[in-house]
């Protein structure tokens, strides 16, 4: 049986699984004359589990920025979420971080 | 899961006109697709409005689905009313009230439902603006009331 070889790890270089690229892409949401204030800080607060004051405050900057970026990460996930939004009938689109 | 959270108390005349609609919704939405309907693309609007390539790919993989878990909502709102959204008894007693009794699950299937139905209707009226709106229109009073119920539906389930 062969020994195992030990590694030549440097300690001090830390691989976090975690610290995958930054948030290089953002969900989206858009404000539209249909889809009432109350229902969109719902949608906010149960899909992406934002406390009430969080959901309404997005909810305000949609209606009166006309959208606010409800997410930020990977685009997979960025694309999830705006399909999620779409089934709550909220227009939402994916766009590279702008930053 | 079973534990019954909302109860919504409607009329059996505004049953059987709700049904009548969410039923329509159904066939929209299971009907031929008619990618160039203007209330179809409303309900799976451009994930990527600066890149057409991008868009219509997100389209090709998720519309279909999509579409497709619309009208399992459709049909959860009919079967909860007791209706199919097709035969309408003229018997039916119009002033009774019914109470429906909906699980959470079921309840989110009749906000995601009355609100795509608004999205429609808004698309079919020409609904641009906050303020657009014809009182001498009476679609714009089924828009509203459709609203309305859906606002009892949020705040309802936002008490919970």
């Amino acid at each position: 049986m062969a020994g195992l070889a030990t590694p030549d790890l440097d300690l001090d270089e830390v691989t976090r699984l975690d610290a995958v690229p930054p948030s290089a892409w953002q969900t989206v949401v858009w404000n539209d004359p249909v889809n009432l204030m109350s229902y969109v800080a719902h949608v906010f607060r149960t899909y992406f589990g934002f406390d009430r004051q969080k959901a309404h405050r997005l909810m305000l900057a949609v209606h009166h920025d006309g959208h606010a970026v409800v997410a930020r990460g990977p685009r997979e996930l960025m694309e999830t979420h705006a399909q999620a939004m779409h089934d709550f009938g909220l227009w939402a689109t994916v766009r590279k971080d702008p930053a | 899961m079973n534990g019954r959270i909302v109860v919504l108390e409607i009329s059996s005349l505004e049953a059987l006109h709700l049904a009548g609609i969410v039923g329509q919704f159904r066939d929209l939405v299971t009907g031929a697709r008619h990618d160039d309907d203007p209330a179809v693309a409303r309900l799976v609007p451009d994930a990527y409005p600066d890149d057409e390539a991008a868009s219509r790919e997100f389209r090709r993989l998720t519309a279909n689905d999509m579409l497709a878990r619309r009208a399992d909502d459709a049909r959860t709102v009919l079967a909860t009313l007791g209706m199919d959204g097709t035969a309408v008894d003229p018997e039916s007693d119009a002033d009774a009230t019914i109470a429906v009794a909906l699980s959470e699950i079921e309840a989110q299937a009749w906000m995601r439902t009355l609100s795509a139905v608004r999205l429609v209707l808004a698309t079919r009226l020409g609904i641009h603006e906050d303020d657009d709106h014809d009182p001498d229109d009476p679609r714009f009073g089924v828009y509203d009331w459709i609203g309305y119920r859906l606002d009892g539906l949020v705040t309802a389930l936002d008490r919970g």
